[in-house]
């Protein structure tokens, strides 16, 4: 196996760059990271309450509207979106604008025993479903025994094998053992998978229903259009700063900016970035760039010639123009593989197989494909075709004819994810923390490496954090230097707010969309 | 008369019933299901499996098929397997945007074709004519999409006279914003159709000028315009109202652009979603509500033509 690296000199830069991007996202200061001035990373500081009008009514533009809201059984980054944290509360959440650190949510502290087998929660006082009813540690309880039992239907049930026994020794303690240590249980618990359901709740009635305990609670649901948020006025916590928020689906951007310059939204969510003239320079509007869990994967078929032959694969992601890449996008990050800077694992590793189309057509030679190679590629019809279109021209540099097969989604995931029926595969894995998707030999690109395998199951038993880091770095490192994949590009959220909105998400905006802080000035 | 009416009802319900299976077997093409669409990508086979038998997806195509028809025969359409909703009151959401967008499109298309196509009929020899003629071409040409953008630009962002997109949250409990997110569409819809029915008028009503009933009229006395006004119209109708029927599915058909470039939440726009997350036995009950509710309007058409007009042959 060839592993390729470019030279040290080229490498500096590119770890300065990413680290001033890291620096603003984890501090939010606003460091210029070279994008142009209109573009920013921080926002106006809300001011004080008494200017603030607690009666409004916010418009929100998202793209992707949630198929059902049954977040225990139905997949969908958009209902994680939606719900998550406003309308559902796990025992503990993250901070997405504080580089995902892990935040108090209806467990107010946590601790774990020094062997890291049994974790205990200490519940806030006072907290409540929306129907009213008390919750307690049973529900919490309860809710866990659903992701652990034989069987479940949760989508999230992956995330907590390591469970062993979970039990409420009072009604506002919840103690969790687990079979062997487990660095990631805490995260899996922020996510979806650790929401806390009343006792008993029939899943099958949360299509178009819920009962949360969260600051807000579901007013309406026009199918097709938006949904409505409204203020949970007995919410135990610090109740929300504005009276409903309506997140609108619009999915063309035209429309969306339309919607947002004649001030029919507050907010546009997931804005075009390569369509932001209308509101760059002008001081109604603030555009924000966040960070996000969007990686663009280019996937190569690794059961398959001639993919198995590591030259083709590293002669194909050196091939490829990166930054040409995210120009074409309009905004976003390379990363090098298949963690973000937010992660503590993260390192820049965008040195392993960068730019080179000499050395890519070496590569190809040495695998016999002097005289060029035909591939296909299968890419879902919801991405810019300037992706593509780049794909293209760049491959054909080195003597690759690339065949784009524009597929709809459900077509993309029978056909290649389902059936593994592709050469090369472009997709955005919007997951957080996927890296685990490259220790399933049966996983769609089908990337089996006995060693990084054994450093994930490791990393997850790890005895501390750090250790855990050090051992994912590996992994990281490993699937890059393998071309396991082609990692394009991290994207950056971009958000168009008008002036006297407050307090708007601005990183990971598609998994999460936290409105707690959410606040609009008095003058509108 | 009753063994017609009889015959052209079984007619009704012989086309029905291929129709449910036409279109229950051509969604069957489409690859992928909604137990995909429920799973994600990070569920296990096996639970996609397990989804795939709750929904009753693992069972022979013939056993869906009757046990869907089954539930149609009993008035039941079915309901979404994503989120439960039943097909009758999503169809009947829905139409409440889509019923009037189309119909009020057909207005602004008659308001525009009738009088134009009667005027540039009358001076067909004319500059004028001629140039409204040409005008019309080109109305017929631009696409309603390009046309909506434009008018967009103009109206909303420019002018700030009327929304950009969407449609009201209450609906219709807020009947002047209702009314005021249709205007553009309306006019995006109708402007495009009134270009093509304004030459089907045009035609029409040159062939009256031409009949000799009208030569007749005028040596009675009456003006050409009093001839046209009291004669010509009501046979010139007659071509443009087969045409209008035909017209105004088309209208409907070509309301799914105009929903998704407004965001409207319409029956189009409703389809397209529903049939990208292969929530299949939603769209086969909708499409059949919609199937069925043209192929009645036909018979009830042939078979008022038989009782307005017996010389109509039984041809069915």
């Amino acid at each position: 196996m060839t592993f390729l690296n470019s030279s040290r000199t080229h490498r500096v830069p590119v770890t300065l760059a990413a680290l001033a991007v890291l620096f603003t996202a984890a501090c939010g200061t606003g460091a210029d990271t070279g994008a142009p001035a209109a573009l920013q990373t921080t926002q106006a500081a809300t001011p004080p309450d008494d200017q603030l009008d607690t009666d409004a009514t916010v418009n929100v533009r998202l793209t992707l509207e949630p198929t059902s809201l049954d977040t225990f059984g139905t997949s969908g980054a958009a209902l994680d979106q939606l719900l998550l944290d406003n309308v559902y509360q796990g025992l503990v959440s993250i901070d997405t604008d504080a580089g995902d650190k892990i935040v108090p949510a209806l467990a107010s502290s946590w601790e774990q025993s020094p062997d890291g087998l049994a974790y205990t929660f200490h519940l806030v006082p006072n907290a409540k479903f929306h129907d009213g009813s008390p919750l307690t540690a049973a529900d919490a309880v309860w809710s866990l025994q659903q992701q652990i039992a034989p069987g479940s239907k949760s989508i999230k049930a992956a995330g907590f094998t390591s469970i062993a026994d979970v039990s409420a020794p009072d009604p506002a303690t919840v103690r969790i053992a687990v079979k062997q240590r487990d660095t990631l249980l805490l995260w899996n618990l922020t996510q979806r998978g650790g929401i806390v359901y009343r006792q008993g709740t029939d899943f099958a009635g949360l299509g178009g229903a819920e009962n949360g305990s969260g600051p807000f609670t579901l007013a309406q649901w026009n199918r097709g259009s938006s949904i409505t948020l409204a203020r949970n006025d007995s919410y135990r916590g610090v109740k929300p700063k504005v009276a409903k928020v309506i997140f609108t689906y619009i999915k063309d951007a035209n429309s969306a900016n339309n919607a947002q310059v004649t001030g029919q939204t507050d907010i546009q969510v997931q804005a075009d970035p390569t369509l932001l003239q209308p509101f760059t320079g002008n001081d109604k509007f603030t555009v924000l760039r966040g960070t996000t869990t969007d990686k663009f994967t280019l996937a190569f078929n690794g059961t398959r010639a001639p993919f198995t032959n590591p030259d083709v694969r590293h002669a194909i992601r050196q091939a490829i123009d990166r930054q040409g890449a995210i120009d074409a996008y309009g905004s976003g990050v390379a990363i090098g593989s298949n963690v973000p800077p937010q992660d503590p694992w993260y390192e820049d590793l965008t040195g392993i197989d960068s730019y080179n189309p000499d050395n890519a057509r070496k590569l190809l030679a040495t695998a016999g494909f002097a005289n060029g190679l035909p591939l296909t590629l299968d890419v879902p019809n919801i991405y810019p075709t300037a992706i593509t279109d780049l794909l293209v021209s760049d491959l054909k540099k080195v003597g690759i004819t690339l065949t784009v097969r524009q597929v709809e989604f459900q077509t993309w995931l029978s056909k290649v994810y389902t059936n593994k029926d592709f050469q090369l595969s472009l997709v955005d894995h919007a997951e957080a923390r996927d890296l685990d998707n490259y220790t399933k030999p049966g996983y769609y690109f089908g990337y089996d490496n006995a060693q990084v395998q054994q450093w994930y199951t490791q990393a997850r038993t790890a005895a501390s954090d750090a250790d855990r880091d050090v051992l994912l770095k590996n992994v990281a490192r490993q699937i890059s230097q393998d071309a396991a994949a082609d990692w394009l590009f991290l994207v950056q959220s971009t958000t168009v707010l008008r002036h006297g909105v407050y307090g708007v998400p601005q990183a990971e905006t598609s998994n999460r969309y936290n409105l707690s802080a959410l606040a609009v000035g008095k003058q509108r | 008369m009753t063994a017609y009416v009889v015959r052209r009802i079984g007619l009704l319900v012989l086309s029905l019933a291929v129709a449910s299976v036409v279109v229950f077997a051509l969604l069957r093409l489409l690859p992928g299901d909604v137990a995909t669409t429920i799973a994600g990508t990070q569920a296990s086979p096996a639970q996609i499996a397990a989804i795939r038998a709750d929904l009753g997806l693992d069972r022979s195509l013939p056993a869906q098929y009757l046990s869907w028809i089954g539930g149609v025969l009993r008035g039941d359409f079915g309901h979404s397997q994503l989120n439960g909703t039943t097909v009758s009151a999503e169809l009947n959401r829905k139409l409440q945007v889509t019923l009037p967008l189309a119909a009020g499109a057909m207005v602004v298309a008659l308001a525009l074709a009738i009088p134009l196509g009667t005027w540039a009929a009358t001076r067909r020899r004319t500059v004028a004519g001629g140039a409204l003629n040409a005008l019309s071409q080109l109305g017929i040409a631009i696409p309603s999409l390009w046309l909506a953008l434009l008018l967009v630009w103009l109206f909303a962002v420019q002018l700030s006279w009327l929304p950009a997109q969407g449609f009201p949250v209450d609906g219709w409990d807020r009947r002047g914003a209702a009314i005021r997110s249709l205007v553009l569409p309306w006019l995006a819809l109708g402007l495009t159709e009134g270009a093509v029915l304004l030459r089907f008028v045009r035609s029409a009503v040159l062939g009256v000028l031409d009949s000799d009933f009208l030569r007749t009229a005028r040596a009675t006395g009456l003006t050409r315009s009093q001839a046209l006004l009291r004669h010509g119209f009501r046979n010139a109708a007659v071509p443009v109202v087969s045409i209008l029927g035909l017209q105004s599915a088309a209208l409907l058909v070509g309301a799914v652009v105009i929903e998704q470039v407004f965001t409207l939440p319409g029956v189009g726009s409703m389809l397209v979603t529903d049939i990208g997350n292969r929530d299949l036995v939603k769209v086969q009950g909708e499409m059949l509500i919609l199937v069925g509710a043209v192929l009645m309007l036909g018979c009830t058409v042939d078979i008022a033509h038989r009782i307005i007009d017996p010389r109509i042959g039984s041809t069915v």
